[in-house]
């Protein structure tokens, strides 16, 4: 049961978190498909089809847009068809491009569910107001989320996303409360 | 049938008497355990058990779909780096 669900650990660079939330990636072109244009996709989106259902995609700096259709999937890749694109040449050129989406063209979430993106790099206090580290990756296993917190003295930990364990997501705010578990040693 | 049938399930003691006795207790606590190997018993379930996966502890929440299951298949060892993207992540109550 476990191991069928995509396990998944993201992590980025604390002090990237917040422009990393204003852009995603979402998917990388590997090479060309055919004679006719199309290109072979790594999407890296929960579900790979969803690359295409947030609208036209951009490159890394936002200069570029893509509208993709997609037309098949092969051995991990997705097979799409880009507007403008329509010989292998062409194709062949897109190799290695990233695909980007403005972070506000993702859905509204529920109230507990949060992206990832939006995690990663916020501040992580204490309930008494003092600093405790920064989210610098979520886990995700099977057995629910859980967030490592790197701390100001260089190592990290690890802690369930539970209310009781976190109480407060303030994303808009930057910043999550954290009340650490009691650990207990078992042996 | 099986031997390991026959023989039921696996728990090291001293993690089922942990638990039992955490069960009475506050529920922001983590139970840390280098015993991938137990199996997950029903008075595991609403436990949170920090499993060592040879690094770290991983908090593993247990709910009833997890019965029968080791502790260890929820901790890998081998861990992928992906990118986020749309993935989202919920925060249990």
């Amino acid at each position: 049961m476990p191991m069928a669900r995509a396990l998944s650990t993201v992590t980025t660079d604390p002090a990237e978190g917040v422009a990393q939330s204003a852009r995603l990636c979402l998917g990388v072109v590997t090479g060309a498909q055919g004679v006719r244009g199309q290109v072979r996709i790594k999407s890296f989106t929960a579900e790979p089809n969803a690359i295409a259902d947030y609208g036209p995609l951009e490159d890394e700096r936002g200069t570029r847009r893509f509208e993709l259709e997609l037309v098949g999937e092969a051995k991990g890749v997705l097979i799409a068809r880009i507007a403008g694109i329509a010989d292998r040449n062409a194709a062949e050129g897109l190799k290695g491009l990233r695909l980007y989406v403005p972070r506000a063209a993702l859905p509204a979430t529920d109230p507990d569910e949060f992206y990832y993106a939006d995690l990663v790099g916020l501040a992580a206090m204490l309930k008494d107001g003092s600093v405790f580290g920064t989210v610098a990756a979520v886990h995700d296993f099977g057995a629910g989320a859980s967030l490592e917190i790197a701390l100001p003295d260089g190592k990290s930990t690890i802690i369930p996303f539970t209310g009781a364990a976190v109480p407060v997501v303030d994303v808009a705010g930057g910043r999550i409360v954290v009340d650490p578990p009691h650990e207990e040693d078992v042996r | 049938m099986a031997r390991s049938t026959w023989k039921g399930p696996f728990v090291d003691g001293y993690l089922l008497k942990k638990a039992d006795k955490a069960r009475g207790g506050g529920r922001n606590e983590v139970i840390k355990t280098w015993s991938r190997r137990s199996t997950i018993f029903p008075q595991f379930v609403g436990l949170t058990f920090g499993v060592y996966n040879g690094h770290k502890f991983i908090p593993v929440l247990v709910n009833e779909h997890m019965i029968g299951h080791k502790l260890g298949e929820f901790a890998p060892t081998r861990t992928f780096h992906g990118h986020s993207a749309d993935r989202k992540a919920k925060r249990e109550s």
